[in-house]
């Protein structure tokens, strides 16, 4: 077939454009949501994941879990689980247990405030949010820092610009510079008015989830019907681990799910620290202590969808510092999502690495976490740009090696086109044995998007490279995440809308400083 | 070298003796350091010699080996539980004959904390340096902390926090401590995977400890300078 081409006149335009192109800087494919062709990974056989499992159970039956809450200890009882109350451990029947668990959903959808921008959490797709909690900042400029509002600002605008993020997170990066019990209202406000994905309220306490979900329903112009059957608001409640669940995580739970939205339920299960030294005794404790807080979830309001999050990694036996990307880590990753499937709930795992800066070990432990979600089918990508120092530091290199990684792993992972055309039997005949195809009329119809387009990856020659500079990827990643924030441009948000969350921002700050936030 | 089955305690002289019981700490072996701090007891030595030239050095030398990553985490709690063992036999002896402490500390995590794996691996390894160290958990009110300090008279109080959410919490404790005019009386350490130096002057601690073995340097020579002091004094 012959291809059409569209011919530019003259030179001058096409020179125009590509240096618009260039100027503007950085070329992604379109945002669109990762899904994932191959079936997942079964690491262990039928019975190996049997065994953890009947491990976990045999923890919640015979060892329990310690709820520090005395309003979920009334309602574990009530649902008719053995609960000591001296202790606050709660033990579970393995029967009542499964019954509880088959009512969350297997599969639902998070509702942006761009119905664009709605994500679905299961089956095969890969949602990728970006870096979660880092109390400190990096970048090549400026070195680390304590984060600031400054900061989150920049984090969530490079974010909202990169394509292959899907949601825009929760706390990018602390905002330390703003009072600590009303800085979360300053961070919903920044990804709603600065990102148009959903994201992730902070799930400490009652009246932190509580603003967010008057927040999300102020951006999406809905009342609290609607956002319970149209979730919009996740967060992050963790297990602290081992086998004790902290009262203002616990308060934060019972907001979310008063109103219907999901929480990613992650035990902190470090192997060797917080958890057995075996990768199996591990991921059964992991599993045990996700099961009871859904649980708790499921007797409060059942059917609210939730997400089983899987964080199980290894420490440092030498300092008790954790590691993250090992094999250790792969390993229980992909366990983690046979035993969520076992369960029929949705997945969460983390891009994460223990590296002090954007590096090797940095890129490397990143690539060991990204596949093992990709392997994993993980429904939600936590830390998936950004993530550096085991968590500790949110790094603007970092979101941009990240997000080559994860751009190239999407571009892999689409269908292939198997058309005639792009068998190309045409193109083999045009082209003489010993000649090239750099100039066939195949090659010439396509070649602008026939590969995929990289951010960072610099293929010229050595003596090219070293005249402009001999930059590093690192140092290429500081100029495109520049480059991206230049380009940046606020999603729409009505008027009316700001000044109702504005508003309400003002007004919760004040109460928060008369009388403190619960 | 020697199997350690081989050795007995009791043949050895004062100066293999302590070297043997540096050895001992180092592999943890509590049986051992009791029954040699016993042996060292009926040879008439000072409690508070025991305590510093067999313990308290035979642990320097463990720390050394933890902070530059030749012991395993689980080692160094052995050991440090050796020598607590060893400490609990001189220590109403070192309070008889009134000897120089240590030091003793009040830790705890702070109010809505509830993350102590590496508050835990401070108190491990400030007791295994001969610390007397009171832990008051987590989660712990302003009163609490100053209850402890009324009641047990420490030279150092110890914070820590994981949540950026609850590190600000540190500044009220130390303020009730100015409030109450104790706050010179008492060395603040503070610690916990969010905090950094800056934080720490801001809120007005005496040092940031980035890990156990830092906590414990400093807490010594926190010490140092008091027993100094003193001296002088």
């Amino acid at each position: 077939m012959t291809a059409e081409r569209s011919v530019e006149r003259g030179a001058g335009d096409r020179r125009a454009r590509r240096k618009a192109e260039a100027s503007s800087g950085v070329l992604q494919p379109p945002w669109a949501p990762i899904r994932n062709p191959m079936p997942p990974l079964e690491l262990l056989d039928e019975d190996g994941v049997r065994r953890i499992d009947d491990t976990a159970l045999r923890v919640l039956e015979e060892l329990g879990i310690e709820f520090l809450n005395d309003e979920a200890l009334d309602v574990f009882e009530k649902a008719g689980c053995k609960v000591d109350r001296s202790t606050k451990l709660v033990r579970f029947d393995r029967g009542m247990l499964r019954e509880t668990i088959a009512k969350a959903p297997r599969q639902f959808r998070l509702f942006a405030r761009n119905p664009e921008r709605n994500l679905v959490i299961g089956d095969n797709t890969i949602n990728v949010g970006p870096v979660g909690s880092p109390p400190n900042v990096s970048d090549l400029d400026r070195g680390r820092r304590p984060g600031s509002y400054e900061d989150v600002v920049k984090l969530i605008k490079l974010n909202q610009m990169l394509t292959c993020v899907h949601h825009s997170g929760g706390t990018l990066t602390e905002a330390l510079d703003l009072p600590a019990d009303s800085r979360h209202l300053d961070l919903y406000r920044a990804h709603t008015f600065l990102a148009d994905r959903c994201f992730i309220g902070r799930g400490i306490g009652r009246e932190r989830i509580t603003d967010a979900i008057e927040i999300v329903c102020l951006a999406r112009g809905i009342g609290r019907e609607q956002l319970m059957a149209e979730p919009t608001l996740t967060t992050v409640i963790n297990v602290n681990s081992p086998r004790r669940v902290d009262k203002e995580m616990i308060a934060g739970l019972m907001a979310m799910t008063a109103h219907g939205q999901p929480c990613i339920v992650t035990p902190f299960t470090l192997a060797g620290a917080m958890s057995p030294v075996t990768i199996a005794g591990a991921l059964a404790q992991q599993t045990a202590e996700a099961l009871s807080v859904i649980a708790l979830i499921q007797i409060l309001r059942p059917g609210t969808p939730v997400i089983f999050g899987g964080f199980t990694s290894n420490v440092d036996m030498k300092s008790g510092a954790p590691a993250f990307g090992t094999p250790e880590y792969v390993r229980s990753t992909i366990i983690g999502g046979q035993i969520a499937r076992r369960w029929g709930l949705p997945y969460r795992s983390s891009n994460v690495n223990a590296s002090n800066c954007v590096d090797a070990q940095s890129t490397h432990e990143s690539l060991m976490s990204i596949w093992a979600c990709v392997m994993s089918h993980v429904h939600f990508m936590h830390h998936g740009t950004g993530w550096l120092e085991g968590g500790l530091v949110a790094s603007y290199e970092k979101v941009i090696v990240d997000a080559e990684a994860l751009h190239a792993m999407a571009a892999w992972l689409k269908p292939m086109d198997l058309s005639d055309d792009a068998l190309a039997f045409e193109a083999l005949k045009e082209v003489p044995p010993g000649g090239h195809f750099f100039g066939a009329t195949h090659t010439m119809a396509r070649y602008e998007h026939a590969f995929h387009q990289h951010l960072i990856a610099d293929w010229r020659n050595f003596q090219s490279w070293q005249e402009a500079g001999a930059l590093n990827a690192t140092q290429r990643a500081n100029a495109v995440w520049k480059k991206l924030l230049e380009s940046y441009v606020e999603p729409p948000l009505d008027p009316g809308k700001k000044e109702a969350i504005d508003a309400f921002v003002a007004r919760r700050k004040t109460e928060i400083m008369q009388r403190g936030i619960v | 070298m020697a199997d350690g089955d081989d050795i007995v305690l009791e043949e050895l002289n004062d100066s293999e003796l302590v070297k043997q019981m540096h050895d001992d700490l180092y592999d943890g072996l509590k049986d051992e350091i009791e029954e040699a701090v016993h042996i060292l007891l009926r040879r008439k030595w000072e409690p508070y010699r025991i305590l510093t030239e067999a313990l308290v050095e035979g642990m320097r030398i463990v720390g050394i080996d933890f902070r530059d990553g030749i012991l395993f985490v689980p080692e160094v709690l052995m050991s440090a539980n050796a020598m607590k063992a060893g400490m609990a036999i001189l220590k109403p002896l070192l309070a008889e004959t009134g000897a120089p402490r240590v030091g003793k500390m009040v830790i705890g995590t702070v109010k809505g904390d509830i993350h102590d794996i590496g508050k835990n691996l401070v108190t491990m390894m400030m007791e295994g340096a001969g610390f007397e160290v009171i832990d008051l958990g987590i989660n712990n009110a302003v009163e609490k902390y100053l209850d402890a300090i009324a009641e047990h008279q420490p030279d150092i109080l110890g914070m820590s926090a994981l949540l950026t959410t609850t590190m600000p919490y540190m500044k009220v404790v130390i303020d009730a401590l100015k409030e109450k005019g104790i706050r010179d009386d008492i060395v603040v350490l503070v610690g916990g995977a969010p905090l950094n130096e800056d934080f720490a002057k801001a809120i007005g601690a005496d040092s940031y400890c980035r890990d156990a073995a830092v906590a414990v340097e400093t807490a010594k020579q926190y010490m140092m300078r008091k027993h100094n002091q003193r001296a002088a004094g």
